[in-house]
């Protein structure tokens, strides 16, 4: 299982930050969200152990998934989502300014 | 020997330069003039010097007084004072003559109620100067030093709309805050070289400092900052340029203060980097060059103001030279010097001051003869100039005679034996042929231009240059051992590192320095009598070498080195992208100690007959993630790879679901919807014409950067494999950190869930952080579309449109001007209530079941993002009006410091677990507890809630006026 696991976070990166990198301005934010989604599987397989009960207390005594890489990934999760919406925002800045999505166009930066 | 009121006196001034600060309001700027502001304001620094007065007993018995706070303990760094005789001089100098200059500043500027910005700068300029001569830590004498820099940097160009002001004060922060970092650097050797950083530390470590392998390199880098600061040659230059300040600002800076912070840093590290051949060398040579240079220029200038600043270059190269010298007397000349020269300079300068003021020019080819109209600016600028110039029986001579007499002293090498005295006396000539130039050529004789007419300055202008002047001539004249004295005496002792005796007697009997003094005044009477001629010559030889010339060299380089770097920079957003993940992949590749050596033998190869529990389901939710991820990239339209990507994360929620980890689950549910929507609500408001375009571009036959992202992409790929399988394969059986967490949830929390616990209780500062992040990215969509985007647009947006709920007649349509069936209306309008109920289910049981104020504010969030599709734009917001974004993310966050204050106060930590509810007695639902969790959810719901509608609210709107009848979306 493991490594089909790793050999699934691995393509996934790649896929994200070959669609990161797209000159088509959505698909790039398309592949941020997507990147931040391939950090939180990466961060959860940090985890000590692989539980077989939600970690929550109780008396049952059976081993229970680790919970702090689930608290890290929740606050992951929030915080890539606000990215996520002033990304957009930005986005649509850049396409009234530039009349163009195209990253190659975006020529601001040039002195 | 710790003294916490030491600090006093620097907190004061401080807060007299906030308070400053507040008359910048109109409303506050209107009660009071200027003038009586200063007066009120000079209380403070007059506070400091009756305070620091009262330690003076403490130094006769005491070496030094020392205080302290913890600041980086683990950097072994704390915020100390130290305040022993030498740091006291320079520290009633400054509190002084503060006095004097913030009073005077309030006469200078009268009428002007945009002085306050003066004051306050002058005021923070003394805080800073004081906690230099008062830092008992290097670290603690830099910050203040470079404070100093900064604040002048202000003083300097405080008349911002002149050039000269612009660029003289760019030249002060160039120099000085180029000799700021040599002297960090040095000053970070020092304290490694003796294992810590504090002045009491440092000072007693004098032989190891000198006989360590880099003493020369932190002599050198220590030196430059000193020399620097201190307008010592070769950067002296910034001086005469830093006089465009308002004078009561160079009267203070370039006399008395800061000028003088590197004469009192090398005097500070005598005993520790001092006593040595190189030392003795670099500040004789240096300082004697200054010398000389400052008083040869001196006389040729036209500008009072300019003969000034040279005579302060000349003094300072004279004190630098003093502290090189390793006797007795140079220690007695050092603090002599210093005294003099602050009491006349100041009143030099603020003579000047009125003269400008009164009569319109300070350039001497103009003035002249103005005796008659200001008698006491005359009289007090004559007994200043009279002790400048080193004549008895004023201060000024004392210094003189003290420094003629390290000149010949039998210690000197042989190569100095006649250079030294005569160096002394040039510079003693040169300096009363100055003095008499400045009082001559403007107070007597008559008025070369006609146009300038004096008027006497009001009286409290004079008091302030007239209570120096009047020192240096008392100091002189009062008989017997004296307080200041023993000040001098022991300020001259902490910077010798042995005992110093100062006596103040004017005559000393017939000695070889009173004859030196007289042919030094002789010549000098000479020189002032044949000025017009020496300044004649002076003129026409040109000096070939100028440091200016150097300066603006090193700044055109500047220039066009960062003129060529940039060119480096061709703009392509996508390439800067490539080059910093390529660049993070090589950094990993080469220096992140991969895993390379995987023990393939522990890999349990995945059995596929399928009988595991989960595992069948794992592998569907990873092959659906990463597919559905392959398809955002490979399909044609952005609506579609958009659906794509939100599959994806649906993916992610199953996967999370099995691990199991059903809160995370549910927060990636319901975020990957919201992202979704938002995505599709953002897509719609991108202009139409683009789309085709754009969706071209995404399959562009760009072979070359195809293969370069291919590569990048692959190589990302692959090293997060690696690391993953060797984190997966190598995991511990325990947590170092959980264990924890899961033993103390419930005693310490409340709390059932474990992960709940954590973001609520244990890290729920991180929570509270988190959510403010959300939330400034829902004002910060916000103020960008609604204001920023309306510059760029063609069809102007009005910034701020009013959705008044006035009677709309435009029928409902949904998003991109669909009409909806009333079926799902209806749905619609059961879906915003139900989610509210839902969502306060999550907040009251959150704790021992999924879910939690997160989850509760997105999940409303959510309905109303149906509204927006259901509805329309405009007639959600008509309906909605009442759901107020930026008041719900308020109400959030402040509710939520207000719990955490309120736990806080009854269990003294902040967002500490307290059940409210229990403490109140009230009669609460079973297995709900008006916690502090409770209300932190209640407060984190709201404010996501809040962002959330923002978000929604603006990337929704469309940027057609108008419904439209094809859909966006879909093409």
């Amino acid at each position: 299982m493991e490594i089909i696991t790793a050999f699934a976070v691995g393509l996934l990166f790649a896929i994200d930050i070959f669609q990161t990198l797209r000159r088509n301005i959505l698909r790039s934010a398309i592949g941020l969200v997507l990147l931040a989604s391939a950090i939180n599987l990466f961060l959860l397989s940090s985890g000590a152990y692989n539980g077989i009960e939600p970690a929550y207390v109780s008396e049952t005594g059976s081993v229970q998934s680790d919970a702090l890489p689930q608290a890290l990934i929740l606050t992951a999760i929030v915080i890539s989502m606000g990215g996520t919406a002033f990304v957009l925002a930005m986005i649509n800045i850049i396409s009234t300014r530039y009349k163009t999505r195209d990253m190659d166009q975006v020529n601001g930066l040039k002195n | 020997m710790t003294d916490s009121l030491l600090v006093l006196p620097f907190l004061i001034i401080f807060t007299a330069a906030l308070a400053a600060a507040l008359f910048g309001l109109p409303q506050l700027s209107r009660r009071i003039s200027v003038s009586r502001l200063s007066w009120i304001l000079a209380l403070a620094p007059l506070t400091s010097f009756v305070l620091l007065l009262s330690y003076l007993p403490d130094l006769q018995t005491k070496m030094a007084l020392t205080w302290h706070i913890t600041w980086l303990q683990s950097e072994g760094i704390n915020l100390r004072l130290y305040f022993d005789g030498l740091s006291a001089l320079f520290a009633y100098l400054i509190t002084f003559i503060g006095t004097l200059v913030v009073v005077y500043a309030g006469q200078y500027f009268k009428g002007d109620q945009g002085a306050w910005r003066f004051l306050t700068y002058i005021l923070l300029f003394m805080a800073a100067m004081l906690g230099l001569v008062m830092a008992g830590d290097v670290i603690t004498l830099f910050i203040f030093w470079e404070a100093t820099s900064i604040i002048s940097f202000l003083l300097i160009a405080y008349k911002n709309d002149d050039k000269a002001a612009r660029q003289g004060a760019f030249k002060s922060l160039f120099i000085t805050g180029g000799g700021g970092i040599a002297l960090f650097i040095g000053l970070l050797i020092v304290s490694y070289v003796c294992g810590g950083t504090s002045f009491i530390s440092i000072l007693d470590k004098g032989d190891i400092l000198r006989r360590h392998d880099f003493y020369p390199l932190m002599l050198i880098l220590i030196a430059a900052g000193a020399f620097t600061k201190s307008a010592q040659f070769p950067a002296h230059i910034w001086l005469p340029e830093a006089m465009s300040a308002p004078t009561p600002a160079s009267a203070y800076l370039h006399s008395a203060t800061m000028v003088k912070a590197g004469i009192y840093l090398m005097a500070r590290l005598n005993p520790a980097l001092g006593m040595t051949e190189t030392w003795f060398w670099l500040l004789t040579v240096t300082g004697m060059i200054t010398m000389l240079t400052g008083a040869y220029l001196g006389l040729k200038q036209k500008d009072l103001k300019a003969v000034l600043a040279y005579s302060t270059i000349c003094q300072l190269g004279m004190l630098m030279m003093m502290i090189g010298q390793d006797t007795e007397i140079a220690f007695k000349a050092l603090v002599i010097g210093i005294l003099a020269h602050a009491l006349y300079k100041s009143s030099l300068f603020l003579i000047v001051g009125i003269v400008d003021h009164e009569t319109g020019t300070r350039d001497l080819r103009r003035l002249g003869g103005v005796r008659h109209a200001m008698p006491f600016t005359f009289i007090i600028g004559t007994i200043a100039a009279l002790s400048m110039a080193g004549l008895p029986p004023l201060f000024g001579f004392l210094a003189k005679e003290t420094l003629l007499a390290t000149a010949v002293h039998p210690s000197l090498p042989s190569s100095l034996m006649w250079l030294f005295p005569w160096a002394s006396i040039i510079t003693g000539a040169l300096m009363l042929a100055m003095s008499g130039m400045l009082v001559w050529d403007t107070f007597m004789g008559k008025p070369r231009d006609p146009a300038v007419q004096g008027h006497e300055a009001p009286k409290l202008m004079l008091l302030a240059p007239a209570i120096p002047a009047i020192l240096s001539f008392v100091i002189g004249l009062l008989p017997g051992p004296r307080e200041e004295a023993a000040l001098l005496a022991a300020a001259a002792s902490a910077a010798h590192g042995f005992k110093v005796k100062v006596s103040l007697a004017l005559w000393t009997g017939l000695n070889i320095p009173l004859m030196l003094s007289g042919i030094a005044i002789g010549l000098g009477v000479l020189l002032f009598v044949f000025r017009q001629r020496v300044r004649a010559f002076q003129t026409r030889m040109i000096i070939k070498l100028s440091f200016n010339a150097v300066y603006t060299w090193v700044i055109k380089g500047i220039e066009r080195i960062a003129r060529w770097a940039t060119r480096l920079q061709q703009g392509k957003l996508r390439t800067y992208l490539a080059i910093m993940l390529a660049g993070a992949i090589f950094l990993v590749i080469g220096y992140g100690d991969l895993p390379f050596k995987i023990p393939f033998l522990d890999i349990t190869w995945p059995s596929f007959d399928f009988s595991g529990e989960l595992a069948i389901l794992r592998i569907f939710a990873l092959y659906l993630t990463v597919g559905a991820a392959l398809a955002s990239v490979l399909l044609k339209t952005d609506f579609s790879a958009i659906l794509a990507m939100g599959a994806s994360g649906l993916g992610i929620a199953v996967l999370m679901a099995l691990e199991p980890a059903p809160d995370v689950a549910l927060v990636q549910v319901v975020v990957d919807i919201l992202a979704m929507v938002i995505l599709v609500l953002a897509l719609a408001r991108l202009p139409h014409p683009q789309h085709h375009h754009a969706q071209n571009i995404s399959f562009s036959k760009d072979r070359p950067h195809l293969i370069r992202d291919g590569l990048i992409a692959a190589a990302g790929g692959m090293i997060m494999m690696l690391i993953t399988l060797f984190m997966l394969i190598s995991r511990p059986r325990q947590s170092a950190v959980t264990q924890f967490y899961e033993a103390n949830a419930e005693s310490m929390t409340g709390s059932k869930s474990i992960v709940g616990a954590i973001l609520m209780d244990f890290r729920a500062l991180d929570t509270l952080m988190e959510i403010t992040v959300f939330s400034v990215a829902g004002l910060g969509i916000y103020t960008l579309l609604r204001f920023a985007a309306g510059k760029f647009s063609d069809s102007l947006e009005p910034a701020d449109e009013q959705v008044s709920s006035s009677v709309n007649n435009w029928p409902t349509y949904g998003i991109g001007g669909r009409k909806t069936s009333s079926f799902i209306h209806a749905l619609a309008y059961v879906a915003l209530p139900l989610t509210m109920i839902i969502a306060v289910f999550h907040m009251m049981y959150g704790h021992e079941k999924p879910g939690d104020g997160f989850t509760a504010g997105v999940i409303v969030s959510l309905a109303v993002g149906f509204w927006y599709v259901v509805f329309g734009y405009e007639e959600t917001r008509r309906r909605l009006y009442w759901l107020k974004a930026s008041a719900l993310i308020s109400t959030g966050i402040l509710l939520a410091i207000a719990v955490g204050i309120a736990a806080a106060l009854v269990k003294d930590s902040f967002l500490a677990n307290v059940d409210f509810g229990k403490m109140l007695g009230l009669t609460l639902p079973k297995g709900f507890h008006l916690s502090t969790s409770f209300l932190f959810e209640v407060a984190i719901c709201l404010s996501v809630l809040g962002s959330a509608i923002h978000m929604i609210n603006t990337l929704g709107r469309p940027s057609e006026k108008r419904p439209i009848q094809s859909a966006s979306v879909k093409d």
